[in-house]
């Protein structure tokens, strides 16, 4: 089953990006602008997380890189006075050798074995944050992070902006390449069938590492992003419901498919600041929690698939003729 | 040289913590042996109870430890109507759902409780706080002794519900082996939501035990020790209840030894450090087979 087609795909991903471009140019609203911004980090970390499930792995800690990529973003652009833009590449690098140093204990794990670990992960690297690293990282308060641009360059949101657009999409299109590409047939293989995927000569350990050290990246890269967006890094980073959120949106929009974190991002998003702006707090999250429980019961394969639901059902409705089988 | 009091002291706080981490893996162990699900959303259920007990205790004044009793009725319900709309639907269709659909109950769960009380911390204050009994050199809190002995009733309770009646040989049935439990005519699907409930009474005795011993509580308190408690069952050896409270007490002990050695910030992080160096040794955990 590789469930990149590309018709859809292309479409929803030029769509999305025809979105995201036009966007701002509707209003000069710099709330607006801010709120896209982090939609779009949410982007990469959700696809992040979606690559790492791609290859049958399914972490709970991956807030553990996105905040290891942001510390060390934030730690080398602050000693070395080079630019975020160019720091966010080698925090992520540290993110990503980390994740293949925690993915060796991994790999031989069961899938929810793996969870496991990778939820502790996240609270050991929050504890060694606030108790050893504490000198380095500020402890709990957190230290000051170099913005991506500075304040006083005209128009600095825009740009910004366009920028974390253009590395959203360059991310989107590397993941695009990595499911079509031998790699991504190996980690498909390893998830429908690790005995098969051996027979055919694939070593499941070396590509588990692989999307692992992958996956680290490009959450580090998210994680980077957020902090230089923002200014400000406390330990918070490496919190449980950072580690939750990419998995939700996956779910939510699909998960293993290119599409899946997009589309899933994008309508949480509006969900989510929709229910903010209607002036509803906890219920949000009970509401959202309910409507996935809805998603994963009955539309399994997530929204990404809803129009393909919809048309089977209304082609089952207008013919007479048996329903296939296999509605699943 | 550390002073053999304080050994001691440590020694008793890791049996009470233990305790509650006990209560908890010995239900998740419950249910992961008959129904083979992993549910993330556990502690939510310890938080629940907490409230149940804590909101009771308020309005009537009743001795907390009798309300464990009325926490654990209201909890198999809860757990019951859970398992029926969200679990069974989605059962066998893989672990990853399993902990997707638990994600999303933390989030009902947790902030469902934030509308109903508030999402402050808080505490109640127990009829026995302040006495304590004299142990040798250390003062031993009386509601830490009750909690220890409620926590051996209940254990020994479950112990002879699974051994002695004829639903829990039922039950224990169907965790060994499910298509023959239902070929002996054992209604598994029942059993599932026995096993649940049960499960969650225990996480709603935990939940009571916690409030009356004086911590500190808030909707989101359960998502922790409910992944502790999943590391404790992976340690203990999947399905194994001795196993569970072999792995709740150690963990209780580590932790509170990790706070007084290390500094309060590693009670959480000392717990998945033994699980992820025990994992890497041994990948099914301690005493655990290649099951599932």
């Amino acid at each position: 089953m590789i469930i990149t087609r590309d018709q859809g795909t292309k479409a929803i991903t030029i769509l999305t990006v025809a979105v995201a471009i036009i966007a701002p140019f509707l209003s000069d609203n710099l709330y607006l602008l801010n709120l896209l911004s982090l939609m779009l980090i949410c982007i990469i970390f959700a696809s992040a997380w979606n690559l790492l499930a791609y290859s049958g792995q399914g972490s709970l800690g991956h807030a553990a890189f996105f905040g290891i990529g942001a510390y060390a973003s934030t730690l080398i652009a602050t000693a070395s006075g080079i630019t975020p833009y160019f720091t966010i590449f080698l925090g992520a690098g540290v993110a990503a050798f980390i994740g293949i140093l925690i993915g060796l204990t991994c790999v031989r794990l069961k899938e929810w074995f793996l969870a496991m670990v990778t939820f502790g992960f996240a609270i050991i690297v929050q504890t060694l944050t606030v108790s050893i690293l504490a000198p380095m990282t500020g402890g709990w308060d957190g230290i000051s992070s170099p913005r991506l641009l500075s304040p006083s360059i005209p128009g600095y949101q825009f740009i910004e902006y366009y920028s974390i657009l253009l590395i959203t999409i360059a991310t989107i299109i590397v993941i695009w390449y990595i499911m079509r590409s031998r790699l991504g047939l190996a980690f498909s293989a390893i998830r429908e069938n690790e005995l098969e995927a051996r027979a055919s000569g694939i070593d499941p350990v070396r590509y588990r590492l692989i999307a692992f050290g992958l996956s680290a990246y490009i959450a580090g890269v998210a994680g980077a992003l957020q902090i230089h967006h923002i200014g400000y890094i406390t330990p918070e980073i490496y919190s449980v419901d950072l580690s939750f959120w990419p998995v939700t949106y996956v779910i939510f929009g699909g998960l293993g498919t290119l599409a899946g974190p997009i589309v899933g991002t994008i309508a949480l998003t509006i969900i989510w600041d929709g229910l903010k702006m209607a002036g509803i707090t906890f219920a949000r999250y009970v509401i959202v929690g309910i409507l996935l429980i809805l998603v994963i019961i009955f539309l399994p394969k997530g929204l990404v698939s809803l129009p393909d639901r919809l048309k089977e059902w209304w082609e089952r409705r207008n013919d007479t003729a048996p329903p296939k089988t296999g509605r699943r | 040289m550390v002073d053999i009091g304080i050994l001691l002291q440590i020694l008793f706080w890791g049996i009470y913590a233990g305790c509650i981490y006990i209560l908890l893996a010995t239900g998740l162990n419950l249910i992961f042996g008959v129904m083979k699900i992993v549910n993330f959303a556990h502690g939510e259920f310890l938080m629940i109870g907490a409230y149940i007990t804590a909101t009771i205790f308020l309005i009537s004044g009743i001795n907390p430890y009798v309300i464990i009793l009325l926490a654990m009725l209201a909890l198999i319900g809860i757990g019951a109507v859970v398992e029926r709309l969200c679990f069974r639907p989605i059962l066998g269709s893989g672990k990853l759902n399993e902990i997707f659909l638990s994600i999303e109950l933390i989030y009902i769960f947790q902030n469902g409780a934030a509308m109903v009380w508030g999402d402050e911390w808080q505490s109640v204050k127990s009829p026995y706080e302040g006495i304590a009994v004299p142990f040798g050199s250390l003062n031993l809190p009386l509601d830490y002794i009750i909690i220890m002995v409620v926590t051996a009733a209940i254990l020994a309770a479950l112990f002879i519900f699974l051994q002695k009646t004829r639903i829990g040989r039922e039950m224990r049935a169907t965790s060994q082996n499910r298509k023959g439990a239902m070929l002996v005519g054992i209604n598994v699907e029942r059993m599932d939501v026995l096993s649940f409930g049960i499960g969650c009474a225990l996480a709603a005795a935990a939940g009571t035990l916690w409030v009356v011993s004086g911590q500190v509580f808030n909707p989101y308190m359960g998502s922790i020790p409910a992944v502790k408690a999943f590391a404790i069952i992976i340690l203990g050896g999947l399905g194994s209840i001795p196993g569970a409270i072999i792995g709740g007490l150690l963990y209780g002990i580590a932790e509170n030894a990790a706070a007084y050695f290390l500094g309060g910030v590693w009670k959480d992080a000392i717990s998945f450090i033994i699980l992820i160096v025990v994992l890497v040794f041994r990948p099914t955990g301690l005493f655990g087979e290649s099951g599932e």
